[in-house]
């Protein structure tokens, strides 16, 4: 039984050389000497021709036991070597991962048109349209038709930028021209009551303008929203209930909102909000002033004047408007200190927002 | 408006502390723009009582005194007890009541007090004179007290130093406000308390009819509703007394002399600006009258103001002439002198008088009251608001007067305030009253009745206000509530309302709703929601795509910013652009400055000093963009035509480099990519770019600029900018900017793309290198390849570009492509692609002289 001898013994020398492969190349390679075309064992089944006939069922179980046993091995080896080879590639391919990632860098909105934005969001949840105008106007849709008498002191070149008239007219005011630069996105409001009937909820967002020299506080281009709804049954309590919404959702719902009358002479009433200081919460300090409030717009129903220049009847209609500087509220809201800084595009500023 | 509450309580009395005061003032529509507290400064400062003085042991002109200052000094059993103060003045006995300093006060000058030994002698305090405490410049010795002041009250307490000033913004509607008068009755309407003038004024003796020495006339009743004059004669010129110095004080004024002071003390308590004229000083006529003209000036008139300067008028002007200077007169409303009837014809034709004043801005340098002054003539009118403010700020000369008359004087209080004023004098300067007044007042306003619908004004508010709440704020207001008939049919109730002569503001009903609202209280108004029907919050398909763009270039890494609206000619010329017949710049006719003249017509300017600014400070890496108008003027058109545009700048690289990721430099294709994910986001499907020659973009750097279109629709330009711009905006170069029209960008936006089958069956990818001369565009090889690769061809990526003399050639390029063939229904055949690769190859030699590489 020398060949079954020999079958014993290449079982033991190729279980060892399975246990003994370092990994699972090596095992390949033991697999090709063994398995392979040229293998021992396949040699082993090869040889079956000279083996007596009547050893032959015996010794060919023997040989398919073993290859059986061999595949089995070997498939174990693998999966064995394979798990510590990932392991060990696992381990090697740790990273640091405090490293920073890689992409360009998502950009950023500026602080007033995100504010802006966000206002007008506020709005248009509770049902107002957005309307734009121009930022250049005639004298009647800046002020005449909002209520402005014609000596205001807000009409005059120290206030308000004129434009050089190319019409050829030569209008009465201040004897040059009476195009400005709008000083108030209120105009737009004239617009709309001219060209639709009420119901109507609108919010004008625009870029304003007065003669103010650019400093900490104040600029010569600044940003207003303005809100007007004209409606039947709109009560000075629609009023304060609108802006009281507003203010929650832009401050937080744990400052409150105070109304001071005060004189707008396209409104009348006309009011003042102010809202809670929230950094003293009330109580008074450095920044409102100690007075525990800071001021947030103008406000107040729509003046029956106003009606009368775009005809819109105050006995059936009444409405109210508001106004705000988008500015100012950055301010309140971000603590920046300078407003220049809105208008200088310092990347390093942006960035912050 | 400053409003010493000391005065105020004179007048009405407050109800409550100062902060709640200033609130409810707040809360009313008289906004407090800030309270000054005086008398705070002598804090540690009180009456205190010598008890003994004796010379000090070591020094001749000191003395050692022991002073009773109440229960500011305790002994050991708490009991008060005198301090020894030792003190160097000499003009006091034992018994005397001074002022002492304790230890720990502070003196105005700043000085602490501290314990101190002065020549070995322990000194708990000083006494102290009225210079030391700011009072005077009496440094003689101490200021001795009344014997009745009361041992260790604050001196400032004693003295009447303590007051409030309250510093109110008075809006332009709320003329009545500029008076301590109007305060008080505006706190007698929010307190629903009685009020008065306070301070009562003697009867003055009166003595011959002033119309035998002025007479007045007014050449248009439009700048001078009416005019009042007085005569006091005999006064002294001098010091006012202290109680009048103290409140022209405190209501901002400099205290000059008593008749002066008196003219500001009744502007601040009755809001009648005053002018007193040294009558002497005006030429007299036949009769010996003086002759008051109010009348406009004269077209270049020189007139020199009380503060010295001397001015330049113009018609707009009114001014206060003495009308029998250099041969006088006036036609119009003329009163005083024997028979005013009479004497109004006969002024008639006339000469130009002195001017000796403008009207209700200031008076005359000429006939100013003097130290000298005797008689005085007392002027007492109600001037044109419009006219004054218009003068007022074209002289640049404001004044307590002016700011009055600017929003209106009430005609019907003139006379009033004049006879109070000319009683006052006499108090404080002495002398004699002419009897009567010389009072031209052509047409008296009187208010209109109006009606105040309570239903309505209830409606309105939002609030149910009650009737009798409403009639009590309107009549403590000063209206006249002519009949209450109505009253009692509640909500139906229509109640007539006559408005008082002192609030012009006051003439449709509206004004009262705003009257009974603001005293009522806003806070009482509950708040609520308008309940509209027709209210949605709509968006147009414009604003919502305009939404996208902001939101792309964000997601493309750029970052908002904002710049001026503004530029100059200088600015302009800068960049170059080549603008046409119709698109000049807007301009300005008062600029703040000459940079910035005129308004922009690209937004491009104001990105670079923005990149200018971020470079100068060491940030190199700017990736900016703007959406915003610009401006084109036009001959012919009143209005502008205003473009929204979205621009952007790219300088330096993405990032400063990282361990992974190095810091390449941006250029032009860094932000052709910026405007191709816009128009992806947009889906624009015909975008393309077209090269720009250098005429046509003079401010970019040729070759490397291009116009984006849509189709034919232009969209805008692309490029880096041309380096000579860069310098002449002190920016480090290459700048890559784009600058598209938003209006155009939306419009040649698809409202979505449509949907695409996804591909069933693979592709079958092959390359494609061919080398071309420098000047066929990538572009165009790219058309010949889709043109030839029909439907088959899938896709079409340039994958590299690359340039080499030696084995290219001068001036050749290769283009490599990478095509994908792909049918839709089915998996295409090696051969049958090799086919089609071929034809394409051959199209694209002979479309564009390309060599095909192997």
């Amino acid at each position: 039984m020398a060949l079954l001898d020999t079958i014993g013994e290449e079982r033991a020398a190729v279980l060892a050389r399975i246990e003994a492969a370092a990994g699972t190349a090596a095992l390949e390679q033991v697999r090709v000497e063994v398995l392979g075309k040229k293998g021992s064992l396949t040699a082993l089944l090869r040889g079956m021709g000279q083996v007596a006939p009547e050893q032959r069922g015996e010794v060919g179980r023997a040989v398919n036991r073993l290859r059986d046993e061999v595949e089995a091995a070997l498939a174990v080896r693998r999966e064995a070597l394979a798990a510590a080879e990932l392991e060990a590639r696992i381990s090697s391919e740790a990273l640091d991962i405090t490293l920073p990632g890689r992409a360009r860098p998502v950009g950023t909105q500026h602080l007033i048109s995100r504010l802006t934005e966000e206002i007008v969001e506020v709005f248009r949840g509770i049902g107002y349209q957005v309307a734009s105008g121009t930022e250049v106007e005639t004298g009647y849709y800046n002020f005449t038709a909002l209520n402005t008498p014609p000596d205001h002191p807000s009409r005059g070149l120290q206030d308000t930028f004129y434009v050089r008239d190319r019409s050829g007219e030569r209008a009465a005011i201040d004897g040059e021209s009476d195009v400005v630069l709008r000083t108030q996105t209120s105009g737009v409001q004239v617009h709309v009551m001219e060209e639709r009937t009420p119901p109507i909820y609108i919010l004008a967002p625009g870029r304003v303008y007065r003669r103010d020299v650019a400093d900490p506080t104040h600029l010569p281009q600044f940003t207003q929203i303005e809100g007007l709804v004209v409606d039947r049954g709109i009560t000075f309590g629609d009023l304060k209930g609108t802006l009281e919404y507003f203010c929650r959702q832009v401050f937080g719902p744990e400052r409150t909102v105070r109304f001071r009358p005060h004189f707008f002479p396209f409104t009348e009433p006309s009011a003042e909000m102010d809202v809670s200081c929230g950094i003293c919460g009330g109580a008074g300090c450095r920044s409102c002033g100690n007075t525990g409030w800071l001021e947030i717009l103008g406000c107040g129903m729509v003046d029956p004047n106003v009606y009368g220049f775009v005809g819109i009847d105050p006995q059936e209609y009444s409405g109210f408007a508001f106004g705000l500087g988008v500015e100012r509220i950055a301010c309140l809201k971000y603590n920046v200190p300078d407003l220049r800084m809105l208008l200088e595009g310092d990347m390093r500023f942006l960035r912050q927002f | 408006m400053r409003v010493s509450l000391k005065w105020l309580k004179t007048m009405v009395d407050v109800p409550c502390d100062l902060r709640e005061f200033t609130q409810k003032l707040d809360l009313t529509g008289t906004a407090v723009e800030g309270v000054e507290v005086t008398g705070t400064a002598l804090e540690g400062i009180v009456v205190g009582q010598v008890l003994t003085r004796e010379r000090h042991p070591d020094a001749d002109r000191l003395w050692v005194t022991t002073v009773d200052v109440g229960a500011h000094n305790l002994g050991e059993g708490g009991a008060p007890e005198p301090v020894q103060i030792v003190c160097g003045a000499q003009n006091f006995e034992a018994g005397d009541k001074v002022p002492v300093a304790l230890v720990g006060a502070t003196l105005p000058d700043g000085s602490r007090i501290k314990k101190a030994k002065m020549r070995g002698v322990e000194s708990r305090g000083m006494n102290c004179s009225a210079r030391e405490l700011g009072l005077g410049e009496d440094h003689a010795g101490l200021l001795i007290l009344h014997p009745s002041a009361p041992v260790g009250i604050p001196i400032a307490e004693h003295l009447g130093l303590s007051d409030a000033v309250i510093d109110l913004e008075i809006t332009p509607n709320r003329p009545d406000c500029m008076s301590m008068l109007g305060i008080a009755r505006e706190v007698g309407a929010i307190y629903a308390v009685p009020w008065s003038l306070g301070r009562e004024v003697p009867a003055a003796l009166v003595g011959e009819p002033v119309e035998e020495l002025v007479r007045v006339s007014i050449d248009d009743a439009q700048r001078c509703a009416r005019y009042t004059a007085r005569v006091i004669r005999g006064v002294k010129i001098g010091p006012s007394p202290q109680w009048l110095a103290e409140r022209v004080i405190a209501a901002g004024a400099r205290s000059i002399n008593n008749i002066v002071d008196v003219t500001n003390y009744i502007m601040f308590e009755m809001g009648q600006p005053l002018h007193a004229f040294d009558l002497a000083t005006l030429a007299k006529d036949g009769e010996g009258r003086a002759h008051i003209v109010v009348r406009a000036a004269k077209p270049g008139e020189r007139f020199t103001t009380l503060d010295g300067v001397e001015r330049v008028l113009d018609e707009d002007i009114t001014c206060i002439v003495d009308g029998n200077a250099a041969g006088a007169g006036a036609a119009g409303a003329d009163a005083g002198g024997a028979g005013a009837a009479g004497a109004a014809g006969a002024a008639g034709a006339a000469g130009a008088g002195a001017t000796i004043g403008l009207a209700g801005v200031m008076g005359g340098l000429a006939s100013e009251v003097t130290e000298d002054t005797v008689d005085i003539l007392l002027e007492s009118a109600t001037f044109s608001s419009a006219h004054t403010s218009r003068t007022s700020r074209k002289l640049k000369l404001f004044s307590e007067a002016s700011a009055r008359y600017e929003r209106g004087v009430d005609g019907a209080s003139c006379d009033t305030a004049s006879a109070r004023a000319a009683a006052l004098m006499v108090e404080v300067a002495g002398g004699v009253l002419c009897e009567g007044v010389v009072d031209v007042w052509p047409a008296p306003a009187v208010p209109e009745l109006l009606s105040f619908r309570v239903g309505r004004f209830c409606d309105f508010i939002g609030a149910e206000v009650p009737i009798a709440d409403i009639v009590g704020i309107l009549t403590r207001l000063g209206c006249r509530m002519a009949c209450h008939d109505q009253a009692d049919s509640g909500r139906d109730s229509v109640l007539p309302v006559q408005p008082p002569t002192f609030r012009p503001d006051l003439t449709r009903e509206i004004d009262l709703y705003e009257e009974v609202l603001r005293v009522w209280g806003m806070e009482r108004v509950a708040s609520t929601l308008p309940g509209g029907r027709g209210r949605i919050g709509e968006q147009t398909t414009e604003q919502r795509r305009q939404a996208t763009l902001g939101r792309t270039l964000r997601a493309s890494s750029l970052n908002e910013t904002m710049t001026y609206a503004f530029s100059s000619p200088a600015a302009d010329a800068a960049v170059a652009m080549p603008f046409e017949e119709h698109q000049q710049a807007v301009e300005l006719i008062n600029p703040m400055n000459g940079e910035q003249s005129v308004m922009r017509r690209s937004i491009l300017p104001g990105l670079l000093r923005s990149v200018a600014y971020n470079q100068s400070r060491g940030v190199a890496n700017v990736h900016l963009y703007e959406q915003g108008t610009v401006f084109f003027a036009s001959e012919g058109r009143k209005l502008p035509r205003e473009r929204q545009m979205l621009a952007a700048v790219l300088a330096g690289a993405w990032a400063e480099g990282g361990w992974n990721n190095p810091a390449e430099p941006l250029g032009f294709f860094d932000g052709k990519g910026v405007v191709e994910n816009l128009l992806r986001e947009l889906n624009i499907a015909k975008g393309q770019f077209k090269a720009l020659d250098a005429s046509a973009a003079p401010w970019l750097q040729p070759g490397r600029a291009a116009q984006v279109l849509a189709g034919s629709q232009q969209l805008g330009w692309l490029g880096e900018v041309h380096p000579r711009v860069c310098a002449a905006f002190e920016v480090q170069p290459p700048v890559v900017a784009f600058e598209l029209d938003v209006k155009a960008l939306l419009a040649s936006a698809a409202q979505a793309r449509p949907y695409r089958e996804l591909p069933q069956f693979p592709a079958l990818s092959l390359d494609l290198a061919v080398v071309v001369d420098e000047d066929v565009s990538a572009q165009r090889v790219l058309q010949a390849i889709r043109s030839a690769g029909g439907a088959l061809l899938d896709e079409v990526r340039l994958f590299d570009v690359y340039r080499d003399e030696g084995r290219l050639g001068a001036g050749k390029k290769s283009l490599a492509f990478s095509l994908a063939y792909r049918a839709p229904d089915r998996t295409l055949t090696l051969e049958e692609v090799e086919k089609l690769h071929q034809k394409v190859i051959g199209k694209v030699a002979s479309a564009t002289g390309a060599e095909v590489r192997a």
